[in-house]
């Protein structure tokens, strides 16, 4: 189980903490003060209450010890860019995931540490234009992949040693057996981008290759496990 | 029976098409300011009008030869049909004799139409002596060699190009606007001249030792002296001449400074309404457009995407910083409050704007610009942006078609990329174009090849192509499973292979661009070749 840190009270911060799986994902929100903290509380989050400029509170909390992940969501750039550095210092191998707030933030993040930057400015404007351009896409797919439905997308990497190695993409029939759609196929031994499962290439599946699927959560387990356990 | 005749005559121009149709031409040709052929027809006259004063200029001591001639035959010819079509395009006679003979009609009097030719006359004649039709008389007339007098109306040739240059027309406008500050002026000016000029009568006059001979001589020096140009012809020989002369030099002064800022105020006055104007101009001329109502950041970041799209759009922003960027970065812009109902009228919301996007970071603003939105256009899309969760229902209230939640949308990226890194990158890069490989929606038509078959029959593998799905309003697919209600149809994920495509089904795939665009086409050729047969 991944555990993840999340800094900073705030819109975002609450919608990312519940789309995140608690099956898979121990998260501890770290709140400013006690308020914050009884506010996140109530939702269902472990809280704690630690300032974030002491490397020691951060060590704490779990960084460079138990924590995969860290998000700063704090809504001042410096703040984020503060805590990136501090984390960054402790732990070399952490995932920092930080919001920007002004473009030109960005690359101090990036210099800061961080992995990925979030600018919601941007998102919003990509997502706004998706609309105007493909109305009918951007519906279906908020209405069911990004939304509340229980439709979803999922990455399942094929172990070692399962039933599925050595397997032709073209065997096998994911939407007939499963209800699920393969949506493409990461062949490790042609690199890591995604291939699409649109009929152009076969390909033989290996430990390590990650399959694209999507479908009904309950299926995408049911297939999850399946793939883990033969 | 003549009255009759010319009434049948005027329903018959009423109703007739072509009659219509050439009409409009004609207005679009010579007075549609939006148009873009009277943009075509004013550069050409205004060549022809330079070439052919260049031609009488010439003809001042030189012979022309036969085609010079005939050049200004034709140059000649079109001036008049184009005074005459104006003359046409002024006023509606069958609009006039109808209305007066229904009128005639439903009080039961006589219909008489000499009163109404006279009517039609007194237009014409109105026409004849508005001030650009005087100028194009007189430019036609300088062709009489036979009255070598008329050469002087050859400048009325150039008077022409009024009507062609709108600057020039802009510049009179603004003068206009000024006249009340210019007409003061004048009469001081007049005033002034009129002192002056007596003064130096006064003191200047041959008896008193100086050269002004006439009233004529004191009027001519007074103007010249108050322009501050000073020939030097006549100058003032006594003290008393010498005084005037100063005191008319300095006035001189102050009335072409005030002159001078006049002019400039009015310009700096009218200039933001000449640029606006020129944007609704410009937005006129545009058939699909969006308005993008809030230009911070997420507007921005909007109008870029469109910008790359080479998709027309406007902005409107109350904030004078945002407009500035907006003007730096060549964006078309308004600089006014969108909630304003004229605003969004100006702007074209019922004349040619597709789409409104509110992208102002206050809910209170964006509600309130998509309810005057969607008052002004029922019809209109509007796209709107909630900051926050409570506002969301209040915005699809006010009549938003979509509501964007920025920090809710960017939360979901979050954890999609620490969740599914893959996946999700893959449905971005989907929706965004980014590879070759996207998603579309193809619609079932009815008569199209693919009414009526079943999935497996499609053969979406054959066609390098990947159902993800079928969105459809339809109650007869009621029965399949894994449907998802989408507003008011349903979303039914990966059907079986006996799910029978019906007329109006949308099919959601994912393929390259050219395997789907081959496949629309397959259908909607389909569509037309059935539809023929029946």
């Amino acid at each position: 189980m991944k555990r993840i840190a999340v800094f900073g009270y705030s819109v975002m911060s609450l919608e990312a903490m519940n789309r995140l799986n608690p099956e898979q994902y121990s998260i501890i929100f770290i709140a400013k003060d006690d308020a914050e903290a009884s506010l996140v509380a109530e939702k269902g989050f472990d809280t704690k209450v630690i300032d974030f400029r002491n490397d020691d509170a951060l060590r704490s909390v779990g960084i460079g010890t138990d924590v995969d992940t860290l998000f700063c969501f704090y809504p001042r750039d410096f703040d984020n860019v503060f805590l990136t550095i501090s984390a960054r210092a402790i732990d070399k191998n952490l995932t920092i995931v930080a919001i920007v707030d002004d473009p030109e933030s960005a690359e101090k993040l990036l210099a800061a540490g961080a992995n990925k930057i979030i600018d919601p400015y941007e998102i919003c404007g990509r997502k706004t234009h998706e609309m105007l351009t493909k109305p009918d896409i951007t519906n279906i797919l908020d209405n069911t992949v990004f939304g509340r439905h229980d439709l979803n997308m999922a990455q399942i990497e094929i172990p070692k040693g399962s039933c599925l190695e050595n397997t032709r993409t073209s065997d096998l029939k994911l939407n007939e057996k499963h209800n699920l759609i393969l949506i493409g196929v990461v062949d490790r031994e042609l690199g890591d981008q995604l291939h699409f499962a649109i009929g152009e290439k076969e390909h033989c599946l290996n430990a390590g290759d990650v399959l694209v699927v999507m479908g009904p959560a309950r299926e995408i387990k049911a297939f999850k496990k399946e793939v883990e356990q033969c | 029976m003549f009255t009759r005749l010319i009434v049948y005559f005027a329903y018959f121009l009423k109703t007739s098409k072509r009659y219509q149709r050439a009409k409009l031409f004609f207005y679009d040709l010579l007075e549609n300011p939006n148009s873009r052929l009277k943009s075509y027809f004013d550069v050409f006259m205004i060549c022809l009008v330079m070439l052919s004063v260049f031609l009488l200029i010439y003809e001042v001591d030189h012979k022309l030869d036969a085609g010079a001639v005939l050049f200004e035959h034709c140059v000649i010819s079109l001036f008049i049909a184009e005074y005459l079509l104006r003359g046409w395009l002024y006023s509606d006679n069958h609009k006039i004799i109808l209305e007066h003979y229904e009128k005639a009609d439903y009080l039961k009097l006589s219909f008489r139409p000499g009163k109404v030719a006279m009517i039609i006359l007194a237009k014409k004649i109105e026409y004849v002596f508005t001030p650009l039709a005087l100028i194009d008389l007189l430019a036609i007339l300088p062709t009489y060699r036979l009255l070598r007098v008329m050469r002087i109306l050859l400048l009325f040739r150039l008077f022409k190009l009024f009507r062609y240059f709108n600057s020039i027309k802009l510049f009179a406008n603004i003068l206009a606007s000024k006249r009340f500050e210019l007409i003061t002026l004048g009469i001081f000016l007049g005033f002034l001249v009129f002192v002056g000029s007596t003064a130096i009568y006064l003191f200047e006059n041959p008896a008193n030792g100086g050269q002004v001979k006439n009233l004529f001589d004191s009027f001519y020096w007074a103007i010249v002296t108050v322009a501050t140009v000073g020939y030097g012809d006549i100058s003032p020989q006594t003290t008393g001449g010498r005084i005037v002369a100063m005191v008319l030099i300095l006035a001189g002064l102050g009335v072409l400074s005030f002159l001078v800022s006049i002019i400039v105020t009015a310009f700096n006055e009218e200039i933001e309404a000449l640029r606006e104007n020129s944007i609704y101009t410009e937005l006129n001329r545009f058939d699909h457009f969006i308005i993008i109502c809030g230009f911070g950041r997420v507007g921005q970041h909007i109008a870029r995407q469109l910008e790359k799209d080479k998709q027309n759009f406007v902005v409107i922003d109350p904030r004078e910083s945002y407009i500035l960027k907006a003007k730096r970065l060549g964006f078309l812009f308004i600089h006014a409050d969108a909630s304003k109902n004229d605003v969004m009228h100006n702007a074209g919301i019922n004349n040619g704007a597709t789409t409104v996007i509110c992208a102002t970071g206050d809910d209170v603003i964006n509600v309130y610009i998509t309810l005057t939105s969607r008052h002004l256009n029922p019809e209109i899309r509007i796209i709107s942006r909630a900051n926050n969760q409570d506002n969301v229902k209040k915005l699809y209230q006010a009549g938003a078609s979509n509501v964007i939640q920025p920090f809710e949308i960017a939360g979901m990226a979050v954890a999609e990329y620490i969740g599914q890194p893959v996946a999700f990158e893959a449905i971005l890069g989907i929706i965004r174009e980014e590879s070759h490989i996207i998603m579309e929606t193809l619609c079932v038509h009815p008569g199209s090849l693919i009414e009526g078959m079943n999935i497996a029959e499609v053969g979406f593998e054959q066609r390098k192509l990947m159902l993800m799905g079928i969105v459809s309003a339809n109650p007869v697919h009621q029965k399949h499973k894994n449907s998802y209600p989408i507003k008011n149809q349903h979303f039914y994920f990966n059907p079986e292979p006996h799910f029978v495509l019906r007329d109006g089904d949308l099919l959601v795939v994912i393929g390259r661009e050219y395997a789907i665009d081959y496949f629309r086409d397959q259908i909607e050729k389909s569509r037309l070749k059935n539809g023929r047969k029946q």
